[in-house]
C-alpha cells in the first residue's frame, strides 16, 4: 500500500466530521431525549410506553402484520427468481419478469395505498371486475397487500443475486444420483439458498415494520408502530420525548434484524467456480413456474393499473369519458409544480452529494492505509440499521432550533445518511477490485494523489458512480418515512404532498403526481442503464 | 552508482531484511533472487522509496537518498501486473507522465522509445486488447519516457507465456545497454536471474546469501542454500535439456 498523504488525512477528517454531524450527533440527541423528563433524566418515558395499552397493541399489530408479510413475500419472491434461474423458460419472458417485478420501487409507498383504494376499494376497478367486494382493504388486509408489494422487489433482488452464485451443476448431479424431485429440490436449491431466503424474510419484516407510507394511506383504525409514532410527534399534542422513546423502540428490532441478516449470510454456500450448465428439459416445470410468476407480477401490476387510468377519465368511476383536465390542472397549478420541482431538486442534490460522500468514504477505506479508515465501515453499518423514521426524528430533535430547520439542506443531508449503505458498498466493491499499484504508478509519473484519483481511479469506476447516482436519485424521489418530519410548506416534496392531498380526497392529483414521479424515475433509470452500458463496453 | 548500507526492516516485529549492504554500478543489470518470503520485493520497494527502512541508508552517486520521497528520488518501476490504466489506450498510457513534466521529453524521443519497443502498431489499442508481452512493453515505455535514474522491474517475466520470455529478456538487456540504465530485477527463477543479469544478489530469510556474477555463483557457491536451491535446480534443468537433445550438444 502506498504511503499516507496529508490530503488523504484532511479528506478523511472532513468525511468523519460530516458523518458525526449528520449521523452520530442526531442519534445521540435521540437517545438523550428518550430519557429526558420534566423531573430530569430517568426511565420514566420507557415505563410509560410499557403501560400504554394503545402503544402495546400497535407494537403487537406491527409484529403480526410484518411477520405474515415476510412469510408471503419470501415465497412470492422465490417463485420468479426460481423461474429465471432454474427453468428453461424463454429468455424474453425471463427478462420481462426481471424488469416488471422491480417497477414498484419507482413509486413512493404512500401511492400504493391510494392505488389499492381505487382498485380494491368499494368502487375499485378490480372490485368491479370481480363483481363484489373482495375484502376490506382498510386495516390488516390493506397493510398486508401494501407491504408485500413494497417488499417484494428487494426480497426478489436478494434471492435473485443468491441464485447467481449458486452452482447449478449440483442439480444435474442430484438427478444423476437418482434423487427424487423433493429431495433434489431441498438439497440443491433450498439448502444452498437458506441464507438468502432467511435474509429475504428478515429484510421484508423490517421494511414493513418501519414503513410509514402504507399505514398512512390504508392503515385505517389498525394502528401500527409507525402510525403511532407519527401521531405522537405531529398529532394534536406533540410529545417529543415520548416520540424519541418510540423511535428507540423501533430501532431495537432493526438492530436485531441487521444482526440476523449478517449471521444468515454465513449460511450461504460459496462455490469457488461457477460454470454455465444447461438444465434438463422439463416442460411442465417450466410452464407452471412461468405461469405462477406471471400471475404474481400481473396481480401486483393490476393494483397499480388504475393509477395510470383514473387521472385521464372525467370522474372515475362514475363518468368514464376521456379528459386531459386533471393532468392539465396539476401541471398548471403552481403549487403542485413547485412541489415536483422541489422533489427533483432534492433528488439531484442528494444524488450528487450523496455519491460524492459515499465515494470518498469508500475510496479512503479501500485505497489508503489510514488508521481511522474503518470508521466509515462503522458509519455504513449504522446507516444500514437506522430506519428512515428514526433518522427523521433524530434530525427533528437535533436541528429543530437551528437555522437548518425547514430547509432543503436538512432533507438532503437526511437522505444522504438514510441511503448511505448501498452506494458506499457499491463503491467499496468496485474500488477494491482495481489494481492496487495505480496510485503508486501515478505518483511515480508525477501525479498528486488527487490527480491520479481524477485521471485513473474515477474513470475506471464510472459504471459504479452512475449506479450510485441512480440509486440515490430514485430513493430520494420515493422516500417519505425519512423526511415526513422534516418538510416544511416551502420544501414539500411529492411524497409528502400526497399525504396532505389525502385529507382533501384529491385522488386525481395524487395519481398525476405519482405518475410524474414514476416516469421521472423510469427515465432516470433508463438513462443510468444506458450510461452504464456505454461505459462498460470497453472493459 | 547505487550504494545500500546496512539496511534493515521489520514488519510487525518480524525481521524481513537484516543488515543488507551492496553496491550496484551504473548501467549494471542486477537481479534480486530468492524464494518467496525472502524479502526481495521489500528490498525493491525500499530502493524505490515506497517502503520506509528502519535502519541503514541509500546513496545514489554520492547523494543520500534515504529520506528523499519516492516521487523525488527519480527511480521508476514496472510492476509485475504492469498496473496499466484501462481507461486509457496504449499511447495515452505511455505519455501519461509527460503532462506532469512538460518539456522534459521531446516528441521525437517518445517516438524513439515507441520504435525501440516496436509498439507503433498497437498505440491506439485498448489495454484489454493487448497481449501479455505487448502490455509489458507499454508499461516499459511508460516508465522509460520519464527517464528514470534506475529502472526497477518486479518479476518482469512471470506473467508471460514461455514463448516470449526469451525475447523479453533480450529486450531488457538491450534497454540497459542502449540507455546505460541501471536495472534492478526481482525474480524467483534462478535461470532467469543468471542468464539475464550482470550480477545476482541471492537473498534468503532477509540476509544476503551471496552477491556476485553468474560465473562466481556457479563456480564458487558461498553456502549450502546457494548450492541446494539455486545450483541444484539449474542442474536438473540442464539434465532435462540434455535428455531432450542428447549429450553431444552439451
Amino acid at each position: 500500500m502506498h504511503k499516507v498523504k496529508p490530503e488523504m488525512r484532511i479528506l478523511l477528517i472532513a468525511i468523519l466530521l460530516l458523518l458525526t454531524v449528520i449521523l452520530f450527533l442526531p442519534l445521540l440527541a435521540l437517545f438523550i431525549r428518550s430519557f429526558e423528563t420534566e423531573q430530569g433524566f430517568s426511565l420514566a418515558n420507557y415505563s410509560s410506553i410499557w403501560m400504554n395499552d394503545e402503544m402495546m397493541i400497535a407494537a403487537l399489530n406491527s409484529i403480526k402484520v410484518s411477520t405474515v408479510t415476510a412469510i408471503l413475500t419470501t415465497i412470492l419472491a422465490f417463485i420468479p427468481a426460481y423461474t429465471i434461474h432454474c427453468t428453461r423458460a424463454h429468455r424474453i419472458f425471463k427478462g420481462m419478469l426481471k424488469t416488471t417485478i422491480i417497477l414498484p420501487m419507482l413509486l413512493p409507498t404512500i401511492t400504493y395505498g391510494f392505488a389499492m383504494m381505487y382498485s380494491l376499494g368499494n368502487q375499485g376497478l378490480l372490485t368491479k371486475l370481480a363483481g363484489r367486494n373482495l375484502f376490506d382493504i382498510y386495516g390488516f388486509n390493506g397493510l398486508l397487500i401494501g407491504y408485500v408489494i413494497y417488499t417484494l422487489p428487494p426480497a426478489f433482488l436478494l434471492i435473485h443475486n443468491a441464485f447467481k452464485y449458486m452452482d447449478k451443476k449440483f442439480i444435474i448431479v442430484s438427478h444423476l444420483m437418482g434423487d427424487r424431485p423433493l429431495r433434489s429440490f431441498v438439497n440443491t436449491i433450498l439448502r444452498p439458498l437458506a441464507g438468502a431466503l432467511g435474509g429475504a424474510f428478515v429484510l421484508s419484516f423490517i421494511l414493513s415494520f418501519t414503513d410509514f407510507g402504507i399505514p398512512a394511506s390504508v392503515g385505517g383504525t389498525y394502528s401500527v408502530v409507525a402510525s403511532q409514532l407519527y401521531q405522537v410527534m405531529l398529532g394534536s399534542i406533540p410529545d417529543l420525548n415520548q416520540g424519541a422513546v418510540i423511535a428507540v423502540l423501533m430501532l431495537v428490532p432493526a438492530i436485531f434484524a441487521i444482526w440476523l441478516l449478517r449471521s444468515l449470510e454465513k449460511l450461504n454456500f460459496h462455490y469457488d467456480q461457477l460454470g454455465e450448465i444447461e438444465l434438463p428439459t422439463h416442460r411442465v416445470r417450466d410452464f407452471s413456474f412461468l405461469t405462477v410468476s406471471s400471475v404474481i407480477v400481473f396481480m401486483m401490476l393490476s393494483i397499480f393499473a388504475i393509477m395510470f387510468i383514473a387521472p385521464w377519465l372525467n370522474r372515475y368511476p362514475y363518468d368514464l369519458t376521456f379528459t386531459f383536465n386533471h393532468v392539465l390542472s396539476v401541471l398548471q397549478s403552481s403549487d403542485l409544480t413547485k412541489v415536483y420541482r422541489n422533489s427533483i431538486w432534492i433528488a439531484v442534490l442528494t444524488s450528487v452529494f450523496g455519491t460524492l460522500v459515499a465515494y470518498c468514504a469508500a475510496l479512503l477505506n479501500v485505497r489508503t492505509s489510514l488508521r481511522a479508515r474503518s470508521l466509515t465501515d462503522t458509519a455504513s453499518m449504522i446507516t444500514n440499521t437506522v430506519p428512515g423514521m428514526v433518522l427523521g426524528i433524530s434530525y427533528l430533535l437535533l436541528f429543530n432550533g437551528s437555522s437548518l430547520k425547514g430547509t432543503v439542506t436538512i432533507i438532503v443531508l437526511c437522505n444522504i445518511v438514510h441511503f448511505f449503505t448501498t452506494p458506499y458498498l457499491m463503491a467499496k466493491n468496485s474500488l477494491s477490485k482495481m489494481n492496487p499499484s495505480w496510485e503508486t504508478t501515478g505518483e511515480l509519473l508525477g501525479d498528486s494523489w488527487f490527480k491520479t484519483v481524477y485521471r485513473v481511479v474515477l474513470p475506471n469506476s464510472a459504471v459504479t458512480v452512475i449506479e450510485m447516482l441512480g440509486y440515490y436519485f430514485l430513493n430520494a424521489m420515493v422516500t417519505i418515512s425519512g423526511i415526513i418530519f422534516l418538510v416544511s410548506t416551502q420544501t414539500a416534496v411529492v411524497a409528502s404532498k400526497i399525504k396532505e392531498l389525502q385529507h382533501f380526497a384529491k385522488f386525481n392529483e395524487i395519481f398525476v403526481m405519482s405518475m410524474l414521479i414514476f416516469f421521472t424515475n423510469l427515465i432516470v433509470k433508463l438513462l443510468c442503464d444506458y450510461g452504464q452500458k456505454r461505459f462498460s463496453i470497453h472493459r | 552508482m547505487l550504494k545500500l548500507q546496512h539496511i534493515s526492516k521489520q514488519f510487525d516485529g518480524k525481521m524481513v531484511l537484516q543488515d543488507i549492504s551492496l553496491e550496484i554500478g551504473s548501467g549494471e543489470i542486477v537481479s534480486l533472487l530468492g524464494p518467496s518470503g525472502s524479502g526481495k520485493t521489500t528490498l525493491l520497494n525500499i530502493i524505490l522509496g515506497l517502503t520506509k527502512l528502519d535502519h541503514g541508508s541509500i546513496m545514489y552517486n554520492g547523494l543520500d537518498m534515504t529520506h528523499v520521497s519516492m516521487k523525488k528520488r527519480g527511480f521508476n518501476i514496472v510492476f509485475q501486473d504492469y498496473a496499466l490504466f484501462p481507461n486509457l489506450n496504449a499511447y495515452e498510457n505511455i505519455i501519461y507522465g509527460l503532462r506532469n513534466k512538460k518539456g522534459s521529453v521531446s516528441e521525437r524521443e517518445v517516438q524513439d522509445y515507441i520504435d525501440f519497443l516496436e509498439l507503433k502498431p498497437h498505440l491506439s489499442k485498448r489495454i484489454s486488447e493487448l497481449s501479455g508481452g505487448q502490455k509489458q512493453r507499454v508499461a516499459l515505455a511508460r516508465t522509460l519516457v520519464t527517464k528514470p535514474k534506475i529502472l526497477l522491474l518486479d518479476e518482469p517475466l512471470s506473467a508471460l507465456d514461455g514463448v516470449i520470455k526469451e525475447s523479453i529478456k533480450q529486450r531488457i538487456q538491450s534497454i540497459a545497454r542502449e540507455f546505460k540504465l541501471t536495472t534492478i530485477i526481482v525474480t524467483h527463477d534462478p535461470e532467469e536471474a543468471l542468464t539475464l543479469s550482470d550480477k545476482i544478489l541471492i537473498i534468503n530469510q532477509g540476509t544476503i546469501s551471496q552477491y556476485g556474477t553468474p560465473r562466481e555463483i556457479i563456480g564458487q557457491p558461498s553456502n549450502d542454500f546457494v548450492k541446494q536451491f539455486i545450483i541444484k535446480q539449474l542442474q536438473i534443468k540442464r539434465q532435462n535439456i540434455f535428455n531432450l537433445f542428447g549429450e553431444r550438444y552439451a
